[in-house]
């Protein structure tokens, strides 16, 4: 009797080599003659490169070369995921505090580290943009070369784009209530506890490349194009990333080490610190204000929302996440009338890039707080206004695009009952709830081979990137079940892409809608093939797999190979290239203790829910969530970059960013789903792990008021905001009095 | 780390020779929580490292003798925490070294280490302080007694002098009732740098006493003498008079971690409920 | 400088240099990369391993501090190749995301129960607060170690 896998605990594929010690990640692995990169830096944000000293470095003991912006190919090849605007090295100008200058390739760790050091940068720093302010300034430096742009009419300006999305007349919208508020929301950076890694080495007459990647076939295709080589002479191994969250998911140094690798025809490596893994990715920060229309009873009569993004110095894939997370910036809400407006910033920051969430994080404070902040107003309950507002199951709360595909409500309701929505509260505390709606994979494809061995065991080669999500577990289980075979014969191989078939990207919480489709796909090719094997042999119906196998390959042996995909194409009319293939929606409550005196909030219970249609594995879906939820705390309650007037990271490592830690967690924590099966994927499975962090600062935010009255717009909520605020509003009425 | 040499002496006679060798191009290696990381980014540079670990006279020790409490200079946090003495007579103390980092770090980290770092915001200082401890200093020219309110001069620097050794912490074992408690203000609740710290501790006398870290060049120490502190009737106006005229000691600046103005009002918050933590404390007792 | 240090059982007696940490003779020199590299200095506790029976981060000591001394690491916890009843709670629970952090973790409370058998749930939270798991997977990772010790009595 097989267990049935789907819906069950299933462990996690790998999970023995995560606790042993065995599990490989970049830094682990070591290859004959490979050489040490470390790269040259200066400190300050802005700075024009007057010249650059390497003689000392070039004499040095153990040095192999060194590599500034004039050893490399002219023009400077640039690259990025969406704009090609990022050069291998500086070239003239640092445009961030930590972009590198040069790069020194030694026989040893410490001799690059050495000579790295005896490099002489003369350089003159330049006034810099750190701020939306200085962003928007028309006197500001302008951070991007106009001409790799020369036929936007906004290449003098700091602004790459301005989107617009919207519907209705928001100009006559009749409201009863209206709140107009600024929110900001912070740099944050992801610290995936695995610093950034990449080995690059010649392989016959093309390059292999190591990276910890949540996109191995983006990253091939992007050196393929710098180094000017075919796809195929590209090579991609990605073991498992220790952690990402989208920092993972686009090319920093890869076409660097790969460039290296080529000129020195030896293997090279490059180990960012965690410090200059702080320089390469952060979060995208954001000013929004706010206007939204209520009508008496609390519905939403209209959004009007402008927005200023601050992306870093390039654009990375920051416009996309600016684009998505807008493109809902009224949240999961019946909206009659929309605008919004957002501005996409250039500024000589960390390139912003994905990260979980994708700007759903900064556009649901502003939404869920304006809920919050009409609720105070009129007196209506805060569960109550959503409830009132929330699209139901089947209605386009956007025009014309994907349909609400949840019950919404029903999470609410029972994030609501978690936390003792309406039972008394202890002196000093307060509750909060807020909901969030994150658009998923719009387009995509994702290809799945399933190799059917003679035993009846199988592999599913599968491009997707298991960086703790547990993406190698739950396509396992669906190859199981769709294969009926014990989950314990299914292996799952990723991350080389001279191994496994295409997939777009491992993003947007896709992987299980996407490639569990694929891989069902592929389970359902070997399946229809072993019928037709089946009857060909003359075998009786409901014959086992096994015995069809045996019959069909006898001492010979041979294998049943499946092939899967799912796509999404492209739709060149929609303001996203494509419609949300589902919408990851998520509850978060929050129950706090504020001490007045010190400003220190105490996270007594924290609740998350997820609608999630099916859970293939729900202790998966906990682990995930839950951890969301706990780095939605980070950025809410501690987590910001702090930067200085020369643009240098104030507070840049592990001692003073501070994240969570065991003893941050709130006393209680559960988290719950929803599950409809309701979702596009395999069971009626939605994507998950994103969900948990989408609407922690507007829920915390809300307990927070409710237990002092005070209104925070600005995050993170340390203990000095707190008791700041609360010192500005003694003596006036808080919104609860 | 820049390449160095590694002394390993096995008795504080060695200790000196070595360093009268090499004097500032020497550098002191007790738990290394502190020095391995100068070393990694190179803001140290010595051409010596000695470990004191190995010195026959400095072993790992808590002892009582005399009406004092020693610590010798390599006896790791996690034993002073753990060390029953310690317990039983310097609580605040023992309160303070739990602070101090991971359980990791305090395996490591050594109390005189702690001081000899010198940095403003070390959390054993103010407790240490307020027990008015003594450093014992030794070189090969002597040894000398110097009060921990004299020993830390600034940021990351002290009296010690080329040559110099710290062999142990003296504390004195009062014979009157009395009792102390240690506060600290932090940005998370999990292992951090304390944006404010500070111990009061008030006896049976009437006397109370408060040193604070974090809030000035080096941890301080004030007194009240007058006995308007400790006294359970007076009313927190009165009190709060008296304390903010012993804060005005305090020079904190704003950083990453924290405001001026933020610890400010924090000393003044953290102070009242010290002080009225350690006067329930002492009716307790 | 000659040093002499057990590691996992092994006896090693090897030259080293004195500037380098404990963390790198474990994964350069011995070959030992359970251990990882994360803050290096001291905060996240990735590279935890215990020295003489204690929990320490190898990032913040040199290696010829270890001389004489006994050290393990993640590797010598799986004795003759099973999983230790902590390793396997870890697993059971869904302590285990990512992994890069979990070497430390596993130390790190191992550690713990050595020294506590049976520890509460606010215990073990103070005991790994030394380790930072960015996947968040904390809830899990103390109902993990909290289990270990039932599983103990």
């Amino acid at each position: 009797m097989i267990t049935e896998p789907i819906g069950a605990a299933v462990r996690r594929g790998g999970g023995v080599a995560r606790v042993t010690g065995d599990q490989q990640f970049i830094a682990d692995i070591r290859l004959d003659r490979m050489l040490h990169v470390k790269l040259v830096h200066i400190d300050c944000g802005h700075a024009r490169i007057v010249s650059i000293d390497t003689s000392a470095a070039q004499a040095a003991r153990g040095v192999v070369g060194v590599f500034t912006a004039a050893d490399l190919p002219s023009p400077m090849p640039r690259f990025g995921p969406v704009y090609s605007d990022r050069p291998i090295l500086a070239i003239g100008a640092t445009k961030y505090h930590g972009q590198p200058v040069g790069a020194v390739v030694a026989e040893t760790k410490e001799a690059a580290e050495a000579a790295a050091e005896l490099i002489r940068v003369e350089h003159e720093v330049l006034p810099g943009v750190y701020s939306i302010e200085a962003a928007l300034d028309p006197k500001s430096p302008l951070v991007q070369e106009p001409d790799l742009r020369p036929d936007d009419p906004r290449r003098d300006t700091n602004v790459l784009n301005e989107l617009h999305f919207g519907w209705g007349d928001v100009d006559h919208a009749k409201a009863d209530i209206v709140v107009d508020n600024v929110y900001e929301f912070p740099m944050v950076t992801h610290f995936a506890i695995e610093p950034h890694a990449f080995i690059a080495a010649p392989e016959d007459d093309g390059v292999v490349v190591w990276t910890p990647t949540q996109n191995p076939f983006q990253m091939q295709r992007i050196i393929a194009q710098v180094l000017g080589l075919p796809v195929a002479k590209v090579r991609v191994r990605a073991p498992d990333p220790g952690g990402a969250f989208g920092g993972k998911q686009h090319p920093k140094y890869e076409p660097l080490v790969a460039l290296l690798a080529l000129r020195t025809g030896r293997p090279v490596r490059l180990l960012l610190t965690l410090e200059e893994t702080f320089q390469e990715v952060r979060r995208t920060s954001c000013r929004i204000r706010a206007r939204t229309g209520f009508q008496s009873d609390g519905t939403i009569s209209f959004q009007d929302i402008e927005s200023d993004f601050l992306m870093g110095a390039y654009a990375d894939i920051a416009e996309r996440v600016i684009a998505k997370s807008n493109y809902l910036a009224c949240g999961p809400y019946r909206v009659p009338a929309a605008r919004v407006v957002v501005r996409a910033l250039f500024s000589h920051t960390t390139p912003s890039t994905a990260f979980r969430g994708f700007g759903t994080p900064q556009v649901s404070w502003a939404h869920e707080s304006q809920l919050d902040d009409a609720a105070w107003r009129s007196g209506i309950d805060r569960v109550e206004i959503r409830l009132r507002n929330l699209a139901r199951k089947g209605e386009p709360f956007v025009p014309g695009d994907t349909p609400a595909d949840g019950d919404w409500a029903e999470s609410v309701r029972k994030a609501a009952d978690a936390i003792g929505w309406g039972t008394p509260l202890a002196k000093g505390r307060g509750r909060g709830l807020a909901v969030a709606v994150k658009a998923s994979a719009t387009t995509g494809a994702s290809y799945s081979i399933v190799r059917l061995h003679w035993d009846g065991s199988a592999t599913v080669l599968a491009g997707t990137s298991d960086m703790g999500q547990g993406a190698r577990t739950v396509l396992a289980q669906v190859a199981a079940h769709e294969l009926g075979i014990p989950v314990e014969w299914v292996s799952v191989v990723m991350g080389d892409t001279a191994a496994v078939p295409f997939d777009l990207q491992t993003s947007a919480s896709r992987s299980t809608v996407f490639m569990g489709q694929a891989v069902a796909d592929a389970c359902h090719d070997i399946k229809a093939q072993l019928e037709q094997m089946a009857s060909e042999l003359g075998l009786e119906a409901g014959v086992s797999l096994v015995e069809v196998l045996r019959a069909r390959f006898g001492e010979v042996r041979g294998e049943v190979i499946g092939v899967g995909s799912k796509r999404s194409e492209h739709l060149a009319d929609h303001p996203l290239g494509g419609a949300p293939s589902f919408y990851e929606f998520s509850c978060s409550a929050s129950e706090v203790e504020v001490d007045e005196g010190t400003g220190d909030i105490l996270l007594v219970r924290h609740v998350t829910v997820a609608d999630v249609g099916k859970a293939l594995n729900p202790q998966h879906v906990a682990m995930q969530d839950e951890g969301a939820a706990v780095m939605g705390l980070g950025h809410t309650l501690m987590e910001h970059i702090v930067l200085d007037d020369a643009g240098r990271i104030r507070n840049l490592g592990a001692l003073d960013y501070r994240i969570p830690t065991t003893k941050d967690l709130p006393l209680e924590m559960h988290s719950m789903t929803v599950e409809n099966a309701d979702g596009p994927g395999p069971y009626g499975s939605k994507g998950a792990g994103e969900g948990g962090l989408m609407a922690t600062a507007p829920a915390v935010a809300s307990a927070v008021t409710e237990a002092t009255g005070v209104v925070i717009r600005d995050l993170p909520l340390t203990p000095e905001r707190v008791w700041t605020e609360i010192q500005r509003s003694r003596g006036k009425d808080g919104p609860t009095s | 780390m820049v390449p160095f040499a590694f002394a390993r002496p096995a008795t504080l006679s060695e200790t000196f020779a070595v360093l009268d060798e090499h004097g500032d191009e020497a550098s002191l290696l007790a738990g290394g929580t502190d020095l391995v990381i100068e070393l990694r980014n190179r803001s140290r540079r010595p051409k010596v490292v000695i470990d004191l670990k190995r010195v026959a006279e400095l072993r790992p020790g808590i002892s009582e003798r005399g009406g004092w409490l020693t610590i010798t200079a390599t006896t790791a946090m996690t034993d002073v925490q753990e060390n029953a003495l310690v317990q039983m007579w310097f609580p605040a103390l023992v309160d303070a070294a739990a602070t101090v980092g991971s359980v990791q770090i305090r395996n490591r980290a050594t109390l005189a280490g702690n001081m000899c770092h010198a940095s403003p915001a070390a959390d054993t200082a103010p407790p240490l302080l307020v027990y008015g401890a003594v450093v014992n200093v030794a070189s090969a020219r002597g040894a000398r007694r110097v009060k921990l309110d004299e020993f830390l001069v600034g940021p990351r620097q002290t009296v010690l002098q080329r040559g110099e050794v710290v062999t142990s912490i003296d504390l004195p074992i009062a014979t009157e009732r009395r009792a102390a408690t240690f506060v600290r203000i932090t940005r998370r609740r999990g292992v951090d740098l304390a944006t404010v710290s500070l111990c009061c501790l008030v006896d049976a006398s009437g006397s109370t006493r408060f040193a604070y870290g974090a809030v000035g060049p080096r941890p301080f120490l004030v007194a009240d003498e007058t006995g308007a502190l400790s006294d359970p009737s007076a009313d927190d106006e009165s009190k709060s008079t008296v304390l903010r005229a012993l804060l005005e000691q305090a020079s904190p600046i704003s950083d990453v971690r924290g405001s001026r103005e933020y610890r400010e009002a924090m000393l003044l918050v953290m102070s009242r409920r010290a002080l009225l933590s350690s006067i329930e404390r002492l009716g307790a007792a | 400088m000659r040093i002499h240090v057990t590691v996992n059982g092994s006896e090693h007696d090897v030259e080293t240099e004195a500037n380098m940490t404990l963390l790198d003779f474990l994964r350069d020199g011995l070959r030992l990369t359970g251990t990882k590299e994360c803050c290096a200095v001291g905060e996240c506790g990735a590279c935890t391993v215990l020295v003489d029976g204690r929990a320490v981060n190898s990032c913040l000591m040199l290696t010829a501090e270890s001389d004489g001394g006994e050290v393990t690491t993640i590797e010598g916890l799986a004795a003759g190749g099973k999983l230790s009843v902590l390793q396997d709670a870890f697993l059971a629970s869904g302590a285990v995301q990512c992994g890069f952090c979990i070497p430390g973790q596993v130390v790190a409370a191992h550690h713990l129960l050595a020294r506590n058998p049976h520890p509460t749930l606010d215990e073990v939270k103070e005991g790994l607060s030394g380790n930072l798991c960015r996947c968040g997977g904390y809830m899990q990772i103390c109902a993990a170690v909290v289990a270990a010790g039932r599983a103990n009595r």
